[in-house]
């Protein structure tokens, strides 16, 4: 018989039995469709938990903690396997003031290599990178930390600066925390360029950079103005790597330790989260399975009754001379069918019920909650990958296989002789 | 062409572990020529209908040999028993046996598409064989929407539509009037003659064992050859 004969056979019995069928199908999409939903919470929350991990960082950072980094230990860092740049971001640890006219704020500086850091993710919205002294760039929210100290607007809220950035000037001052009066030096800065918005909306760059053209001319006010000063107190490091890719990240981190430096990258972290959440899902799954396992016992009965009904018929093909194995064949078919139209239908439904669901959930628990921003509650529920619609159709057109298996067994051991025997 | 050697076979009845072996078949030697009609008469009872359950290999003997063609068929499993039918064997029963949920037209088409043939030699061939039997007006009506000799009329043509070289038919015109039963010997008798195909038939009626060529009676479990007949 061939593959469309075979079709158009299956096709005109489940016609036949249209309401018996589709409630099979029924029974067959709800547990699919239960099993995608079901461990589609777990992709959601998963992805959210680690969106939120890395909201702050590239997932190929490592921290590198030491007392002090010298420029000869950071070039070593940057000599390393697998290291995309290294950066040093210095930070003065004293109080500081900015000046910029008549306003004030207290952006704080950070001395920084913008060839290492353009390696990374640095980059500008508008203007030049610094090339002289005296030149800095701004971030993109450095006009929010500039206040006017007289005015408030008519809300009663501080007046901040909106005007021109690009080629203004503004002064730095700092000194200690312990003194109400900074030291009388002041530094005039030139705005050169504007960093680029920060990815997370949330997060507000006010931050001066500068390079390291500007450190001798703040280390001497600093030593001028202190008595036995220490000038290593004064600026503080923060030593960030980059592996080159993820998969590396682990090589040069353990690297890293075993050379003695003290380090942190997300990667352990994420590792944990992602074994966690594979026995979640897996668990999941597993519940929605047995959904599954439930919806079989309908394909089997109706595979069964199918068998019974249709003795008299399988009794005659036999006898004209369909071999076992097409018989057997058939009802295989008819039961593959049942799941792929009960597969097909939950994943439409499921991925329908996954963005309803995302939609309606966080309105649901702000409102639960109070909270009126929803804008913060960025929670992602329900995720539907492909690796799930390939794990759910599956199972569930396997089991439904499985199930029609003894209907067709018994199918092919009808005997002809007793199955013509059978009244009309 | 058809040629059987001791063929036995009995049944178990009864309760199981009071069960009865009853033999029906006592160890029948006989043969049938190619192009013969042959019928089988006997009382009911008598083991005719088993006699062509197992010529048919819908059931195994116990004992004997069963050769067509030069073929043993009697030592075929299911599945090869199962495709011989399909290439050699044409059947006619009693109560027709047609799918209730396939046209008279699917119904001739069934046995050429489990043989794989394809769609439009397929429609040719019916659409010939529904000529033959006088059936083209009702190719699109189900079986339960005909008489019955319009049924017999579709599963002769049915039987005829992989031209097999044996027609295997029992009580062909149990169910029919005695005109209607006429039509369709005639029929068969013609089907006979100008395609030359051997036809084992089966019946405890004597005007249907007369249009035969050679008659045998079953009886006590044994085959007696009754003769020639040249009823037409
Ligand atoms: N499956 C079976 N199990 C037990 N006994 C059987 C079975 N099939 C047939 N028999 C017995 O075998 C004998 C012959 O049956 P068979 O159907 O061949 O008779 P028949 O000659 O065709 O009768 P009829 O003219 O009534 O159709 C009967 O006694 C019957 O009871
Ligand atoms: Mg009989």
């Amino acid at each position: 018989m061939r593959f469309k004969d075979q079709i158009d056979f299956v096709r005109q019995h489940i016609r036949k039995n249209k309401l018996r069928v589709f409630m099979t199908i029924l029974a067959a999409t709800m547990g699919t469709a239960f099993l995608i939903v079901l461990a589609s919470v777990g992709f959601g929350i998963q992805d959210t938990i680690r969106d939120e991990m890395l909201s702050n960082r590239l997932i190929t950072e490592i921290d590198v903690f030491s007392g002090d980094m010298d420029a000869p230990t950071i070039e070593g860092l940057k000599q390393r396997e697998h290291v995309k740049a290294v950066v040093n971001r210095q930070s003065v640890s004293i109080r500081q003031e900015t000046g910029m006219n008549g306003y004030i704020g207290g952006q704080s500086l950070i001395v920084t290599d913008f060839g290492e850091e353009a390696k990374v993710e640095f980059a500008l919205k508008e203007g030049r990178l610094p090339q002289n002294e005296h030149e800095v760039v701004v971030g993109s929210h450095f006009a929010e930390g500039m206040i006017d100290p007289e005015k408030l607007d008519a809300e009663g809220e501080p007046v901040t600066y909106n005007g021109k950035l690009l080629g203004e000037e503004f002064t730095y001052k700092f000194g200690l925390y312990e003194n109400d009066e900074l030291f009388e030096e002041e530094i005039p800065l030139t705005i050169v360029g504007i960093a680029k918005e920060p990815s997370k909306d949330w997060v507000h760059d006010m931050k001066v950079y500068g390079d390291a053209s500007i450190m001798p001319k703040v280390k001497q006010i600093f030593i001028s103005n202190v008595e036995d000063a220490e000038v290593t107190d004064l600026f503080y490091s923060d030593v960030k790597m980059y592996a080159d890719n993820l998969e590396n990240v682990k090589s040069v981190s353990e690297a890293m330790k075993e050379d003695g430096f003290d380090v942190y990258s997300i990667s352990d972290e994420l590792e944990r989260m992602d074994v966690f959440f594979l026995v979640l899902k897996a668990g999941l799954i597993f519940v929605g399975t047995i959904a599954i396992l439930i919806a079989s016992i309908g394909i089997f009965n109706t595979m069964t009754m199918a068998v019974t009904e249709r003795t008299r018929e399988i009794g005659v093909m036999k006898a004209i001379g369909a071999s076992p194995k097409l018989i057997q064949r058939l009802f295989l078919m008819e039961s593959a069918w049942i799941g792929i139209i009960g597969t097909f239908i939950a994943i439409v439904l499921s991925y329908g019920i996954s963005y309803i669901a995302n939609l309606l959930l966080p309105i649901i628990v702000a409102s639960a909650l109070g909270e009126e921003d929803l804008g913060s509650l960025s929670v992602t529920f329900s995720i539907i990958p492909w690796q799930l619609v390939l794990i759910a159709s599956v199972i569930s057109i396997t089991v439904a296989m499985i199930s029609g298996w003894r209907p067709a067994r018994k199918a092919t051991k009808i005997d002809v002789i007793q199955a013509l025997r059978q009244e009309l | 062409m058809i040629q059987v050697q001791e063929l036995s076979h009995s049944f178990k009845i009864g309760k199981k572990g009071k069960e009865r072996q009853v033999p029906v078949l006592k160890g029948l030697s006989f043969s049938i020529q190619e192009g013969e009609i042959v019928s089988i008469v006997g009382r009911s009872g008598s083991g005719k209908s088993t006699l062509l359950h197992i010529l048919a290999g819908f059931l195994k003997p116990d004992t004997g040999i069963i050769e067509i063609d030069n073929v043993r068929t009697s030592v075929f499993n299911e599945t090869e028993s199962a495709k011989y039918r399909l290439a050699h064997f044409g059947f006619i029963f009693q109560n027709f046996q047609l799918m209730p949920g396939l046209t008279v037209f699917e119904n001739i088409e069934l046995p050429l598409k489990l043989s794989g043939v394809m769609e439009k030699e397929r429609r040719q061939k019916v659409q010939e064989l529904l000529q033959l039997v006088g059936l083209t007006e009702v190719q699109d009506h189900y079986p339960n929407e005909l008489s019955g000799g319009q049924q017999q009329r579709v599963s002769i043509a049915r039987a005829l539509i992989t031209d097999p070289p044996i027609i295997f038919a029992d009580e062909p015109t149990g169910s029919l009037d005695s005109e209607t039963e006429q039509d369709i010997l005639l029929l068969i008798q013609s089907l006979n003659r100008s395609r030359g195909i051997t036809f084992v038939i089966i019946t405890h009626d004597d005007t249907v064992a007369e249009t035969a060529h050679r008659i045998y009676r079953m009886h006590d479990g044994e085959l007696i050859e009754g003769g020639a007949s040249h009823a037409i």
